[in-house]
């Protein structure tokens, strides 16, 4: 009956995530891997405490953001065709798919704002060259440790020229990314800052009791033994609409190819090949 | 007190907003470019030192763009460093409070300001990707319409020589730069590949009908490929084609046969560099015979004694002399500076 509610549950709250439908027979097969009754109830408890983005929350975030942090750029006199918003990641991956969900939302083209692949160093060099003032806003889904953030910034900062701040929009960021922007200057706005407390695996977490939690590592340690807890082991809790980041625990993440472990939020790229 | 001095009339001076302040480490937002890579490693454990010692006791220059809470830096960034790393190690200063800097704030830099300020800072940086300084340099040329190796040196402090290096890129198609702009270092092209291929490319355009035919982008795309599928395993090989070239001067017969492997070199995207070129260069023997002679040259003007020669002719024109002589080998040793290894080149 409990299973059946969490099922129930699962199924309501995950509809829109994109890699892999959210259905009964998905939440039946993940917990099914679960041998024992004790181990499916830390894992409905760490299901419990997702943090989900649905299409339509990511949206509303990044447009509320948005629309304050462009009217302070305005008080502080940048108007909006001095904004240049820049995509930090792969054409096909979630920071270009933020963005243009982002322009077409708030309209940005039309109120004269400019777009940019933080990959193309002549673009961002011809752009800011003629802009000369202004503001760089940088678009993503996640940030995580701030690692990879930090990397493309290096490089598209190389080709800037003239005088600009820095902004990052993104509708959900950990505690530790937040902290390391804020030291490079890169003011963030975000929807939702997610501390290391709101992370049941994670060692500064006390959401769960400790042997549940040990527990709990050690299955994902079992599924993924160098990942058993997501990139840097950051143990994230945040799963958006078109994909978990990779710093989620395995346990939900599932295996490589989803083979031997069925994850319930698989990455795009953990998916088996289809034929 | 501007820091910036105008080198030109178009630059215009950093204007500072008359606040003198002591800002936090908080209130600061570091430059880009990581000081560690920038300065010598003693040299900032002196400052730090001394900074711990005494404080911050020149005020560093900063400004606040607009819409950013925190003052960008202008001038100072090795004792904000200094003061950051203090900070992180618990240091306080003499009020017991963690150190604060004085600033001076100045508005905003224009463009070309900032962009002159960049460059002071780079040319300590001698691993910089020479790309993005170029396409700087392209728009300080533009702005302030100069193009004299001399004045841009003045401008932006640029050797003579990189300015040189970074014209030779700025001569190539938008297209072929931005392969050296990318993103992924292995697919990067490096910015010495196209210093090195552009007196090929010279060459062969201007001397060679079924090159000319090609057009100058195609030509330049087949060197692309060869270098992408490992036909040219390290940029500095396109010297041994130079070499052979200007080895053949006085030989018309081995001329035409060198002018032919050029040919055949863009032609055939199978034909390895070395593969094609070597036998026309007899490398060692002439390598050999410059070391005897630079090592004979010394022994002779160590036996003159000449340290104490007190004729004041005769003293002015060994001065020239060895000027001359120093002018030829720093030539020669800057035309030497390179690397050899195709792994380094590739990357």
């Amino acid at each position: 009956m409990w299973s059946l509610l969490h099922s129930l549950r699962a199924v309501q709250r995950f509809r829109d995530y994109q890699p892999q439908h959210v259905s009964m027979a998905s939440v039946g097969r993940w917990i099914k891997q679960l041998k024992t009754k004790e181990d499916q109830k830390l894992a409905w408890m760490l299901l419990k405490r997702v943090i989900y983005l649905s299409e339509r929350e990511t949206k509303t975030i990044l447009v509320h953001q948005n629309t304050a942090l462009m009217e302070n750029l305005r008080r502080a006199g940048l108007a909006s065709n001095k904004l240049i918003y820049i995509s930090t990641d792969d054409a096909a991956s979630s920071s270009p798919m933020m963005l243009g969900m982002l322009r077409n939302a708030a309209l940005l083209e039309q109120q004269g704002c400019k777009f940019l692949d933080g990959r193309d160093a002549m673009g961002i060099n011809k752009v800011t060259a003629k802009v000369q003032e202004g503001a760089i806003i940088y678009i993503d889904d996640f940030v995580g440790s701030g690692n990879q953030f930090c990397r493309a910034r290096a490089f598209l900062m190389q080709n800037v020229v003239g005088t600009f701040s820095e902004f990052l929009l993104v509708p959900s960021i950990c505690e530790e990314g937040y902290a390391r922007l804020n030291e490079l200057g890169v003011t963030v706005h975000a929807g939702h800052i997610h501390a290391k407390a709101e992370r049941p695996l994670h060692r500064h977490s006390h959401l769960m009791h400790s042997e549940g939690r040990e527990r709990l590592i050690q299955i994902c340690r079992e599924i993924r033994p160098n990942a058993s807890l997501g990139y840097e082991g950051l143990a994230t809790m945040v799963v958006l609409y078109r994909n978990a980041p990779n710093s989620v625990p395995a346990i939900l993440r599932g295996s490589d190819k989803q083979d031997p472990f069925y994850g319930l939020f698989p990455r795009f790229k953990d998916l088996p090949v289809k034929k | 007190m501007p820091i910036l001095k105008p080198s030109h009339p178009e630059v215009a001076p950093v204007v500072p907003s008359g606040q003198l302040r002591r800002l936090s480490v908080d209130e600061i937002k570091p430059s880009t470019n990581n000081p560690r890579l920038l300065f010598d490693p003693p040299q900032l454990l002196e400052l730090k030192k001394n900074i711990a010692e005494h404080g911050v006791l020149v005020p560093i220059t900063v400004y606040q763009p607009k819409g950013q809470a925190k003052f960008s830096i202008l001038d100072g960034e090795r004792r904000y460093r200094c003061v950051v790393d203090l900070t992180n190690e618990k240091h306080v200063g003499k009020d017991g409070k963690p150190i604060k800097i004085p600033a001076n704030i100045v508005e905003p830099p224009t463009m070309i300001a900032g962009l002159l300020y960049m460059f002071s800072i780079h040319n300590y940086r001698a691993e910089w990707e020479l790309m993005p300084t170029a396409l700087s340099l392209k728009i300080v040329m533009e702005n302030l319409e100069v193009t004299d190796n001399a004045a841009l040196n003045k401008l932006t402090g640029l050797s003579e020589r990189q300015i040189e290096r970074c014209k030779s890129l700025l001569e190539f198609p938008e297209k072929f730069q931005r392969l050296s702009l990318d993103p992924d270092p292995k697919t990067r092209i490096p910015s010495n590949f196209w210093i090195e291929a552009l007196p090929v490319l010279n060459l062969a355009v201007e001397r060679i009908e079924n090159v000319k035919k090609l057009g100058r982008d195609s030509a330049t795309d087949k060197l692309v490929e060869k270098y992408r599928d490992h036909k040219i395993k390290s940029v500095i090989h396109f010297r041994r084609i130079m070499e052979s070239y200007d080895l053949s001067e006085d030989d018309a017969p081995l001329r035409a046969k060198v002018v032919r492997r050029v040919e055949q070199f863009f032609l055939n995207p199978k034909l390895e560099t070395r593969e094609a070129f070597d036998e026309f260069v007899v490398d060692k023997k002439r390598v050999q015979s410059a070391v005897a002679a630079c090592q004979t040259f010394l022994a002779e003007l160590r036996k003159f004694k000449l340290r104490y020669t007190t004729d004041d002719t005769e003293r002015k024109r060994l001065q020239e002399e060895l000027i001359a002589v120093q002018k030829y080998c720093r030539t020669l040793e800057e035309a030497l500076e390179g690397s050899d290894s195709p792994e380094a080149s590739s990357e």
